[in-house]
């Protein structure tokens, strides 16, 4: 919050305990491990997925995670790769939001088994056909090279080789990490919706999109409330970064409903209509095409607008529910209806009032998924405010944005 | 080594449904889940197309007096190439040599990635602790192992998928798959595929069974004689 002992960055932990911010966060923490071990009683009939259905929140928070992971380390590897200056004040917070979110990513799978205490068998007996066990591989290799970048960035920052060679293997490990996140659904021929080669490339600059969007969430709060100075010619390189992201994200993306559309081939067909204004589903497309599609885009477009950190700080707040929106879009829908969809339905695994089969599914999350996702966000904000502290960013930032001509 | 299969007359099938209970019943499945069911359908259409016209069953597709109606049993199709196989990140899944699709239950982490992956939705996540009424164990009763792996247990542990084993402690015991026996009207025949000479093989080969929704190449094992064929192999 905004109070002068916050402003001058000193890495104490009392300043932190002692922050109203950190409290909320850590009752959300809370919250959500009691909402898990009420699911670990109840099992996943807990949450509001069955057959049909079966995936949800978990999931697409997942999917969402694996994307804000990617925005830290593009922008950090880009400072070095491309030798983009500006970006450089960022490059350490960027590499840390990398390491927290890939390793929330991981952590929102655990609620979403059946038999959470199995998860080893993951590492025991890896069936290598499977894209989960490569995205697994993928995650764990994505933190574990966060972690290393980010040591040697705080510890031995005059290592000045082995940062530009860290930084190189960072960018295609990204874009790995997100491809590979893609294939998990893009390979299901079961699921007409998945089922594009597009799904990579998507992922690929959604991923892009949200986690910029995420820095400069980040970037802006720290501006506000802990005083830092990010210098516009910084604010310019994000903003840029941005408006590319949005607008290669949706140009996939409305080449896949084209291609939907014309083709008109009915179980596709059908996904899409669900999507489209007028259909059940239509918030996400609102969220993403207008919400966090046109309107960002003007901000970012308009050189008028873009020039104020604020509106930035707005354009990537829509832009984050927009890629979330994309994210639900992507996973709920296309379960709604399976390829064989005859009377009576599926089988519902539960019994409920109108009985136990389901022809058109209809997925809802309840208190205890919400719970659950949202202590997630709010440990991973935990870790980022800890980390910031811990790793003097803040002394880091304003002493790299000092070398950063406006 | 037999390839073991089935093939399911669509033109005797009276949709009456016993072995879809019949199936509950020896497999002790808790209430909600069907590891079998009937579909009600249209003659000689792929299932894959659309929406269906009702959303209930036993009512004829189309409009009066153009109405049909054929029915369309429903269990895993044990597929030569299964995509639940294929995503199971734990290998829990797996295809026994002579074809049967089984689950682990004591490796699956119940990440439902299979139910996800499966074209034929047949697969039933155990959301939560089953419902029995009344509740005893009924069926076959006992756990089964295969290669030391416990593929059937009366009841399950919550957490993990089941579907249809085509019956694998009635196979390995020399035995037809239960709704195989139960069929009133004699419209399922189970046997080996591998086998020119065997009833199933005899359906597949010369008189035209086909595999539900062949054309996404899962292979299945499970076949059916279109409901327009002439019932002639077992008159
Ligand atoms: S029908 Fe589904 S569950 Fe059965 S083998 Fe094929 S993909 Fe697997
Ligand atoms: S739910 Fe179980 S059987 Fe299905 S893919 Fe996951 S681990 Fe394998
Ligand atoms: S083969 Fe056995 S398990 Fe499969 S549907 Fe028939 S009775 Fe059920």
């Amino acid at each position: 919050m905004v109070n002068s002992s916050v402003r001058t960055d000193l890495p104490t932990a009392p300043g932190l305990a002692r922050s109203p911010w950190t409290w909320l966060l850590g009752v959300l923490v809370l919250l959500g491990l009691v909402a898990w071990v009420y699911e670990l009683g109840h099992g996943l009939a807990a949450t509001g997925m069955r057959d049909v259905v079966s995936w949800g929140m978990y999931i697409f928070t997942f999917a969402y995670l694996v994307g804000l992971s990617a925005g830290g380390l593009i922008v950090a590897s880009s400072s070095e790769v491309f030798h983009i200056e500006a970006l450089r004040p960022l490059a350490r917070l960027g590499v840390l939001a990398a390491a927290v979110f890939s390793a929330a990513a991981g952590l929102m799978i655990i609620p979403d088994l059946g038999q959470p205490i199995r998860v080893l068998n993951l590492f025991i007996f890896p069936n290598w056909t499977s894209p989960l066990v490569w995205d697994v591989t993928i995650i764990t290799i994505y933190f574990l090279f966060s972690i290393l970048e980010l040591w040697v960035m705080v510890r031995r920052p005059e290592k000045k080789a082995t940062l530009t060679t860290l930084a190189f293997i960072g960018l295609p490990l990204a874009v790995l990490l997100h491809s590979i996140t893609a294939i998990i659904f893009g390979l299901q021929m079961s699921r007409p919706w998945w089922n594009t080669a597009l799904m990579a490339p998507i992922f690929v600059a959604s991923a892009i999109l949200s986690g910029t969007a995420l820095i400069v969430l980040i970037a802006w709060i720290l501006q506000r409330y802990n005083g830092l100075r990010i210098p516009a010619a910084t604010w310019r390189w994000l903003a840029g970064l941005m408006v590319m992201a949005l607008f290669v994200d949706l140009f996939f993306v409305a080449s896949d409903y084209v291609t939907i559309a014309w083709d008109n081939i009915p179980k596709d067909r059908q996904v899409l209509d669900l999507i489209l204004p007028g259909g059940p589903y239509q918030l996400t497309f609102w969220f993403e095409w207008v919400v966090g599609g046109v309107i960002p885009f003007v901000i970012l477009a308009s050189s008028k607008l873009r020039a104020k950190a604020s509106n930035l700080a707005l354009a990537a707040a829509l832009i984050l529910m927009g890629v979330y929106a994309f994210r639900i879009e992507l996973v709920i829908p296309a379960f709604v209806n399976p390829l064989i969809q005859l009377p009576p339905g599926t089988s519902l695994g539960a019994v409920s009032t109108s009985g136990s089969f389901q022809l058109i599914g209809h997925y809802s999350p309840t208190w205890v998924e919400y719970l659950i996702t949202l202590g997630l966000f709010a440990l991973t904000a935990l870790a980022i405010s800890i980390g910031y502290r811990r790793l003097h960013l803040g002394r880091n930032i304003q002493e790299a944005a000092e070398h950063v001509a406006d | 080594m037999a390839r073991w299969g089935m093939v399911i007359d669509q033109s005797k099938c009276v949709g009456c449904w016993t072995c879809a209970v019949g199936c509950k019943a020896i497999n002790d499945e808790p209430l909600g889940y069907w590891w079998n069911r009937v579909l009600t359908t249209e003659p000689d259409s792929s299932a894959q197309v659309a929406a269906p016209a009702t959303p209930a069953v036993d009512v004829p597709h189309g409009t009066y007096p153009n109405l049909e109606l054929a029915y369309l049993p429903l269990a895993c199709q044990h597929c030569n190439n299964a995509p639940c196989e294929k995503v199971c990140p734990v290998g829990a899944t797996f295809r026994r040599d002579d074809g049967l699709i089984l689950i682990d239950y004591e490796r699956c982490i119940g990440c439902r990635y299979c139910v996800a992956a499966c074209p034929y939705g047949v697969r039933i996540f155990n959301w939560g602790p089953a419902k029995r009424e009344p509740n005893f164990v009924i069926g076959y009763g006992e756990e089964y192992r295969t290669g030391g792996r416990l593929v059937f247990e009366p009841v399950r542990p919550v957490g993990i998928v089941e579907k249809c084993t085509l019956c694998v402690e009635r196979v390995d015991a020399n035995e037809q798959p239960f709704c195989v026996d139960v069929c009133p009207v004699g419209a399922r025949v189970f046997g080996d595929l591998d086998d020119p000479k065997s009833e199933v093989s005899v359906l597949v080969n010369d008189e035209g069974a086909e595999q539900l929704l062949a054309e996404l190449g899962t292979n299945p094992n499970i076949f059916y004689l279109p409901s327009s064929h002439p019932n002639k192999v077992s008159d």
